[in-house]
């Protein structure tokens, strides 16, 4: 559905997206991961056709993003990390102003058919500026819906949203992404893509450094947390001759972390249930991979606090 | 065409829920009717004089009256119009609501047509809410109803004038104040163009005079109706219309 050759972006001297190539398929969920100024917004406002790329090419659905412009916009929907908000119409004149520029005959039953499906029933009358962050985020939702497009690009669709809001809009874009309709989320809260997404594309200084399925990138190496009531010296000793162990961290407070080449959950239970060990983690974390990945980068202190919240 | 209405029409409509469109209608009658008074007082008192004086040639209704209120009212709006139009691109673009826009499958040309024409559009009607000062001369009087409506084309054709030169600067900058200004200050550039026309002689004032933007009113102000003048506004408003295209076309590069 979605197909990315060799894309590039440039700002002045400063390459942002460098050679990006990647390919989603029809009715596939899709998280674009990547650090702050890795270049994903630039990808997906390319995508959207807001943006031009300086080389390569994108095509939805077989047609060209730069040669069929206005015939792909028809079959996407994109809400940006700031939504297209006019704060002085009222819900349904903005749904129904969206719906018309965006093609849609009937462009009344379009807005209150999608205000219905994003909960926002009831609202059309409300002015846009009076709304709760969280409604406002829908009504964004609303306007990338109101065409029905095949495609979704969704940037940080959760971004300042507290954590009910953000339960809310979750649950909404899981049930946007039933059925064919691709979607590609981008979003700094990890646990949600790891809790919509089927795949993930990881962006890091404009070029992609990970793609791949959620399952397989996360338990490519293997990462394991354990935490016991006495973190005496023995036990770093007794962890670290287990076959297979590469690495022990002694993070505080009786955590320890492991890195491993092969599954050694049953080994490392058995050496440290003489300390009193009280649990047990043994799956690398999409966290972690991601980490992993985007090593070098400046960590972005936005998705660790989210990730707290969520977990 | 579609697009380009619905995008007028939102524009239009915005500045009847804000503040700024019913603070600029009211400033708009409040000032032009200080000046018709002022006119009309002045008209009727040197009326009055010429009537009995044998050397006074006697008033003409159209030259006397209707021409210099319509020049004021021309003046009043070069002032209003940078007001209307310096939100209609940088306030989309400050709220980032313009993503809407670049998002979906509408032109850059059904935009900038879409802007404009909906800032036309309330320009419009603050010209047309003179109107019942010409049904007042209509009432009390008789104007040439000819004069009268080149006197309202001719206004008209300047607002489209300043709309154009104002929708150019809204598309330079996310800063609705820096896009008054510069609007206000290349509108007062032809206002001096005119006048350095108006009082200078040879072929530099001609070209002076040619440019700017109220010297081909003039005639107009007058019931002489030149093809000249309606070419001119027409290109005119096209050039800028196009610069703004090619600004809003770079919006994708920059």
């Amino acid at each position: 559905m979605i197909e990315v050759r060799e894309l590039e972006r440039s700002y002045g001297e400063h390459l942002a997206v460098r050679g990006v190539s990647f390919e989603v398929a029809r009715g596939e969920v899709v998280g674009f991961l990547g650090p702050n100024g890795a270049g994903k917004t630039t990808t997906m406002r390319i995508l959207a056709g807001s943006l031009g790329a300086s080389g390569g090419q994108a095509t939805i659905g077989g047609l060209d993003v730069a040669e069929h412009p206005t015939e792909v916009k028809r079959r996407i929907g994109y809400l940006p990390e700031h939504p297209p908000l006019y704060g002085t119409m009222t819900v349904r004149d903005y749904l129904c102003f969206a719906a018309r520029i965006k093609g849609v005959d009937d462009p009344a039953s379009a807005a209150d058919q999608t205000m219905q499906r994003v909960g926002l029933a009831g609202m059309g009358g409300r002015i846009i500026s009076h709304l709760s962050k969280g409604f406002q985020q829908r009504v964004g939702l609303a306007q990338a819906l109101v065409h029905d497009p095949d495609v979704l690009v969704l940037d940080e669709p959760t971004s300042g949203l507290d954590p009910a809001q953000r339960k809310e809009i979750r649950d909404l874009i899981r049930a946007l992404a039933a059925g064919d309709r691709t979607v590609v989320l981008s979003t700094h809260v990890l646990p949600e893509v790891e809790e919509i997404c089927e795949r993930v594309i990881i962006i890091e200084q404009g070029l992609i450094v990970a793609e791949d399925r959620i399952d397989a990138l996360a338990s490519s190496r293997r990462k394991v947390r354990l935490q016991v009531g006495r973190p005496e010296p023995e036990l770093t000793a007794a962890l670290e001759a287990i076959d297979g162990v590469e690495q022990v961290e002694d993070t505080g407070g009786g955590r320890f972390e492991l890195l491993a080449s092969d599954d050694v959950r049953a080994a490392v239970a058995r050496a440290a249930a003489p300390f009193d060990l009280l649990e047990l983690q043994g799956r690398e974390r999409l966290e972690d991979a991601y980490l992993r990945l985007t090593a070098g980068a400046p960590p972005d202190p936005r998705w660790r606090d989210d990730a707290e919240v969520q977990s | 065409m579609r697009n380009t209405i619905a995008i007028a029409r939102r524009e239009l409509r915005h500045y009847f829920s804000t503040p700024t469109g019913w603070l600029a209608l009211c400033a708009f009658l409040v000032i032009t009717g200080f000046f018709f008074v002022l006119e009309l007082r002045w008209y009727t008192m040197e009326s009055m004089d010429a009537a009995y004086s044998p050397y006074r040639e006697p008033m003409d209704l159209g030259a006397h009256l209707i021409a210099p209120f319509f020049g004021e009212v021309s003046l009043i709006l070069l002032m209003i119009c940078p007001a209307l139009s310096m939100r209609l691109f940088a306030e989309d673009r400050k709220q980032r609501s313009f993503e809407l826009l670049l998002t979906s499958p509408v032109s850059t040309t059904e935009i900038v047509l879409g802007k404009y024409l909906g800032g036309m559009a309330f320009a419009g009607i603050l010209v047309l809410s003179t109107l019942h000062y010409a049904l007042l001369l209509f009432w009390v009087a008789d104007p040439d109803p000819g004069l009268m409506a080149s006197a309202y084309l001719s206004v008209l054709l300047l607002v489209g004038a300043f709309m154009a030169v104002g929708l150019l600067t809204s598309a330079m900058t996310e800063s609705q104040v820096v896009a008054l200004v510069l609007a206000l200050v290349a509108l007062l550039m032809f206002w001096v163009l005119a006048a350095v026309g108006m009082i200078g002689t040879g072929p530099v004032a001609t070209a002076f005079a040619e440019a700017s933007l109220f010297s081909h009113a003039e005639p107009l102000g007058r019931g002489v109706l030149r093809l000249r003048d309606l070419v001119y506004y027409a290109t005119f408003i096209g050039v800028f219309l196009f610069a703004t295209h090619q600004r809003v076309e770079g919006m994708r590069w920059g």
